[in-house]
């Protein structure tokens, strides 16, 4: 008898479709689970380009226990490394920082380049003898983790056997053809972070329905009611909202942040929140973008990492820095109004006797695709 | 400078983390140990010298790569 509850009763329609069981928010057996057959299995955020914005910029990231190092290498590229040398296994870089030449081991010196390549082994020959015959440079350097950066986040595809990413997110990356651009971020004022006492699927699943738009955020009522949405999902790839009535920020002077270039009409009062599977959130509007990791600290634990990025450089525009600081402000206030709600399910799982819940068939396809992809991701790691 | 002057500043660019110093002194503890043909010893500050100018990206990881390359203690490098 399979010892963990049967996941069917989600992988059906949503007209008749339970939501993931309790265990799947309150259980550490199944957060360890979810963390092989759902996070390191596919394409999961682990941080953003702007971080590591120079040639040398190293930036250890803890992911669900396993420490990565992302590096900016002299041709510009972002690489993402398991953070561990490979010779007694000391951790490499424990702080972010800047490497101006190698990646030295603070234990016994072995160093790496920026692509990860062994360049010095001191002594492992004996004292002043830098090579031996059986230690071979080119067998041992930093492990490196598969990874793909879009919309300056960062994916990483821990297990290396998901398809490649632009195959997987190709239909959203298509959908989003007219975002294909420069994008720069706004600056320290730009970047905030929650931590919120949830488990990081039911930020995901807030994020990409719009039925409690009207109850959480009232105060987009008055210009951005809930028939003015309508749900995007794409079974197996990704799910999120679209409103028809984006309106842009402007200050008391009229200003507005300048557009992204060459974006089809649809952008005029169009704008889209789609959550990328597993773990990112992105949105996109006609004069900013934003994209959020949601960091699973441990099964009831999350942090979001929330980035905002624009048409135009702050050094370019420095006269619409109060514009991008309102901006950040709003944004913050919405998502700091989602916290109740994410950490009140957290604790609504709790309930013993709840079932996993019962979708909305109009407004929770968004919410029940990802269930459905979360359960089938789940269902395929016990079939391996 | 003598021996133990050499070691108090070697221990103290190491507290500092001062990798310039430490390229220069550990060179120069290598040249005082080559001027005797105590040759491993001078490899060994010469491999000293080598990983914290490699570290920092210092011309000087070059040149002390090729000492090391030249004696057989390591492998030669392309910079």
């Amino acid at each position: 008898m399979n010892k963990h509850s049967v996941l069917s009763s989600v992988l059906t329609d949503v007209n008749t479709a339970n939501g993931l069981p309790n265990e799947h928010y309150i259980d550490p057996v199944i957060f360890a689970e979810e963390k092989r057959s759902v996070l390191y299995a596919n394409w999961s955020g682990i941080g953003f380009g702007k971080d590591v914005p120079e040639v040398g910029d190293a930036r250890p990231v803890d992911f669900l226990g396993m420490p990565l190092l992302i590096v900016r290498d002299r041709d510009g590229e972002i690489g993402v490394f398991q953070n561990t040398c490979r010779h007694r296994g000391m951790i490499l870089v424990d702080e972010p920082k800047k490497i101006s030449g190698a990646i030295r081991c603070p234990y016994h010196s072995w160093c790496y380049d920026l692509k990860g390549k062994l360049r010095a082994t001191p002594h492992v020959g004996g004292p002043g003898q830098n090579k031996h015959d059986d230690v071979n440079p080119d067998e041992l350097g930093l492990i490196r983790v598969r990874s793909y950066v879009w919309r300056d986040v960062i994916f990483v595809n821990v297990d290396g056997e998901a398809p490649d990413f632009e195959q997987v997110h190709g239909p959203l990356i298509e959908r989003w053809q007219d975002f294909e651009q420069p994008i720069f971020h706004g600056g320290a004022q730009s970047s905030f972070k929650l931590e919120v006492k949830t488990n990081w699927k039911l930020a995901v699943e807030n994020y990409c329905e719009s039925y409690h738009l009207p109850w959480i955020h009232p105060g987009l009522n008055s210009y951005s009611r809930l028939e003015d949405h309508y749900n995007i999902e794409l079974r197996d790839h990704f799910s999120g909202q679209g409103t028809l009535v984006y309106r842009q920020l402007s200050d008391d002077a009229g200003a507005k942040m300048p557009d992204f270039p060459g974006l089809g009409e649809t952008w005029d009062e169009g704008a889209e929140y789609i959550a990328v599977y597993p773990n990112v959130l992105l949105g996109v509007q006609r004069d900013h973008s934003f994209a959020i990791v949601l960091e699973p600290v441990d099964h009831e634990n999350t942090v979001e990492h929330i980035e905002l990025y624009y048409a135009k450089s702050e050094q370019e525009t420095p006269e619409l820095d109060n514009l991008r600081t309102l901006n950040a402000q709003q944004w913050k206030a919405v998502f700091e109004e989602d916290v109740f709600v994410v950490e009140g399910m957290q604790k609504g799982r709790h309930g013993a006797l709840f079932d996993g819940g019962r979708f909305s068939p109009a407004m929770d396809g968004p919410t029940h695709n990802f269930h459905h992809w979360v359960a089938s991701q789940v269902e395929n790691g016990r079939s391996d | 400078m003598d021996r133990g002057a050499l070691d108090r500043a070697l221990l103290e660019a190491h507290a500092l983390q001062d990798a310039p110093a430490l390229v220069r002194l550990y060179t120069l503890a290598a040249e005082e140990r080559e001027a005797v043909q105590d040759i491993d010893a001078a490899c060994f500050f010469l491999t000293q010298a080598f990983v914290f100018a490699l570290e920092t990206g210092a011309v000087e990881a070059e040149e002390l790569n090729r000492k090391l390359a030249d004696r057989g203690r390591a492998h030669r490098m392309r910079f």
